[in-house]
């Protein structure tokens, strides 16, 4: 999988595309776990871009929780957005769309963290 | 009915290839897209815990895949030689708990049970056997 971050007004994005799965899931709980740090020391929020994510497993959606966590724990607005239907199932079915905040798109996402577009 | 089958060692290496695998069946067999999912992730989920649990203080260990193409049905047999384990005596995770009293695993085998059809297990001959089956969508 790729990842790709850009930070604009006080709004940290990660876009992440490909299939995040076992494999993935290391590399990807590494930088998630980065940009949590420093969206704390600027005092961003912190987006995820799903809206190329192809594929996610038990292991990948861990690393979301781990990453919801942490965010929660370092007072970083955290949600994520644009799930393609495969990765919106996994969140639904594992209950994860009630813990993390889900949007359907960005501008969503931006008003649910507090950002303006 | 098509069959094809393959045998893997229980290694995490084995992974990307028996994703390989799943997908040349998919395209070979001109089976739809969107019926793919479930099948990637049951695959993934049933092989990274022969893996992660049941090759523990192993290296013998194998797995081995046969998916079978039906009329309206697509079938997927995992079998493997590891320590016996029946996924399905597994409670399923409480999905409604607060973030904080989350598992963090857990969820594989909950997601399999609900994005496939049908899902049974039994031991045969000392290896676990767990069958998957899902019916086509009807586009």
């Amino acid at each position: 999988m790729n990842l790709t971050q850009e930070t604009q007004n006080q709004t940290t994005t990660l876009h992440a595309q490909g299939r995040l799965d076992f494999e993935a899931a290391g590399h990807f709980q590494q930088e998630l776990e980065k940009s949590v740090a420093s969206a704390a020391t600027d005092g961003n929020a912190l987006l995820i871009d799903c809206g190329s994510l192809e594929y996610v497993s038990s292991a990948g959606l861990r690393v979301f929780l781990v990453a919801a966590r942490a965010a929660k724990a370092a007072n970083v607005p955290f949600a994520v957005y644009a799930l393609t239907p495969a990765v919106k199932e996994v969140f639904d079915v594992s209950g994860f769309a009630r813990i993390i905040d889900v949007l359907g798109d960005r501008a969503g996402a931006l008003e649910k963290v507090g950002r303006h577009a | 009915m098509t069959v094809a089958r393959t045998t893997v060692g229980a290694s995490a290496s084995s992974l990307a290839p028996l994703q390989s695998f799943l997908s040349d069946v998919w395209t070979a067999e001109h089976l739809p897209e969107s019926d793919r999912f479930p099948f990637e992730l049951a695959l993934e989920e049933v092989f990274m815990n022969v893996v992660m649990h049941g090759s523990e203080g192993r290296t013998d260990v194998w797995t081995d895949v046969t998916l079978e193409h039906a009329a309206d049905s697509v079938q997927m047999t995992i079998r493997d030689n590891g320590n016996p384990f029946d996924p399905l005596t597994l409670a399923p995770p409480d999905i409604g708990a607060a973030m904080q009293d989350r598992p963090v695993g857990g969820l594989g085998v909950h997601l399999i049970r609900t994005l496939m059809d049908e899902v049974t297990y039994r031991l045969e001959d000392g290896c676990n056997v767990l069958v998957m089956r899902k019916r086509l969508r009807i586009d």
